[in-house]
């Protein structure tokens, strides 16, 4: 079955009500709420532990959801130049840039 | 460095100021929303599609799995479900900004939450917790500089189409890249390297069970509340644990402040 453009509107319009509830809801709930300590305390803890999940889901996680270490060996020596150019340099650009470029020129050679 | 610098940074436009803030997300989304771009086109997406979903969706992982689930014919109420889960992380996104953007107007909100991921969330996060000075509409407008990269990389994306041939993993990489910097730079004590660490265990667990992105979800709930309760344990039987003690950091960033001294 080939899509036609109104299904693919339809499509995107759907898309766009399931990614925006959740992106609005807690902000919303929040805006006019005093937000309690204990809360603000536990998300300080969300952006490290949310970032290690989309690190792990991007080296380690194949596309049918199963951990592997299969032809991922140029992104993994890649991830940890990158973490040493980061603890290092302290610079967003530079790490990524240089992490591009890395993984760029390992694909080449392993 | 010092104050030289800092007086001509505050000299330059104030776009130029957003550019420079969000310019390595706006690199990095030149590649990935070009590959993008080829890809929604290869699943049947024209030009004004592929606009009006980049605006919309404004998130690679959701764009790339629309692309790839259109390519095996799936069923549009399963696309939009499997997006549901996807885009589930948000929440948590929304709910660890919202100290920042309390009492904003409902127009505002509305406007911030349309355009926030990932990747602009990074950048306005780590903004928020080391620049007392960044207001809300700065990060607005980090949110906007960011999606215009994205949304001009797809259309060019969608027009050359099927002409040249990226490696799509590699292209990614740039975005993992940009997580591994976010993480680098948040390792302050040892605590937060243990749930860290912690984190990834749990998210490859909770994956591979639940075999969708709804593990990023179920992990990261898990392991932030698991840091916050170590946390508030260890600070009430030892507040000199050397677990919470900060680490001594190379580069010697002097912006970077104490997130207990504003809460």
């Amino acid at each position: 079955m080939e899509w036609n453009t109104t299904q693919h509107v339809w499509l995107i319009l759907g898309c766009f009500c399931v990614a925006f509830a959740p992106r609005l809801i807690p902000l919303m709930f929040f805006r006019t709420r005093k937000i309690p300590n204990w809360f603000n305390e536990w998300m300080r803890y969300v952006p490290i532990s949310l970032f290690t999940a989309l690190v792990v889901k991007d080296l380690f996680i194949s596309p049918e959801y199963t951990v592997t270490f299969v032809n991922r060996a140029p992104e993994m020596i890649a991830a940890v130049i990158v973490i040493g150019i980061a603890y290092w340099t302290r610079s967003m650009a530079i790490s990524v840039v240089l992490g591009l470029l890395a993984v760029f020129l390992l694909a080449m050679v392993v | 460095m010092g104050k030289a610098e800092a007086k001509s940074r505050a000299k330059l436009p104030y776009w130029r100021r957003i550019l420079d803030a969000s310019l390595p997300v706006d690199l990095s989304y030149i590649p990935i929303g070009l590959a993008c771009g080829i890809l929604l086109h290869a699943s049947g997406f024209n030009v004004w599609t592929t606009l009006m979903v980049s605006i919309m969706v404004f998130s690679g992982g959701a764009q790339f799995l629309i692309a790839s689930l259109l390519a095996t014919n799936a069923p549009m109420l399963s696309v939009i479900l499997m997006m549901f889960f996807l885009e589930l992380r948000y929440a948590l996104l929304g709910s660890s900004l919202s100290k920042y953007l309390h009492g904003e107007s409902l127009g505002f909100t509305a406007l911030f939450a349309a355009s926030m991921n990932d990747e602009n969330y990074a950048l306005n996060y780590l903004k928020f917790s080391t620049d007392k000075k960044f207001t809300p509409h700065e990060a607005l407008h980090v949110e906007h500089m960011t999606l215009v990269f994205w949304t001009i990389s797809n259309i060019i994306g969608s027009l050359i189409g099927s002409a040249i041939n990226i490696d799509l993993t590699i292209v990614h990489f740039a975005l993992t890249a940009l997580f591994l910097y976010m993480i680098v730079v948040q390792l302050k004590n040892g605590l937060i390297i243990v749930i860290c660490i912690l984190s990834g265990f749990l998210a490859a667990f909770f994956m591979v069970i639940t075999k969708s992105t709804l593990g990023l979800v179920l992990s990261t709930l898990t392991a932030s509340f698991i840091g916050f309760m170590v946390e508030a344990t260890i600070r009430k039987f030892d507040t000199k644990s050397r677990w919470l003690k900060p680490m001594k950091n190379p580069a010697g960033s002097p912006e970077d402040t104490d997130e207990d001294t504003d809460d």
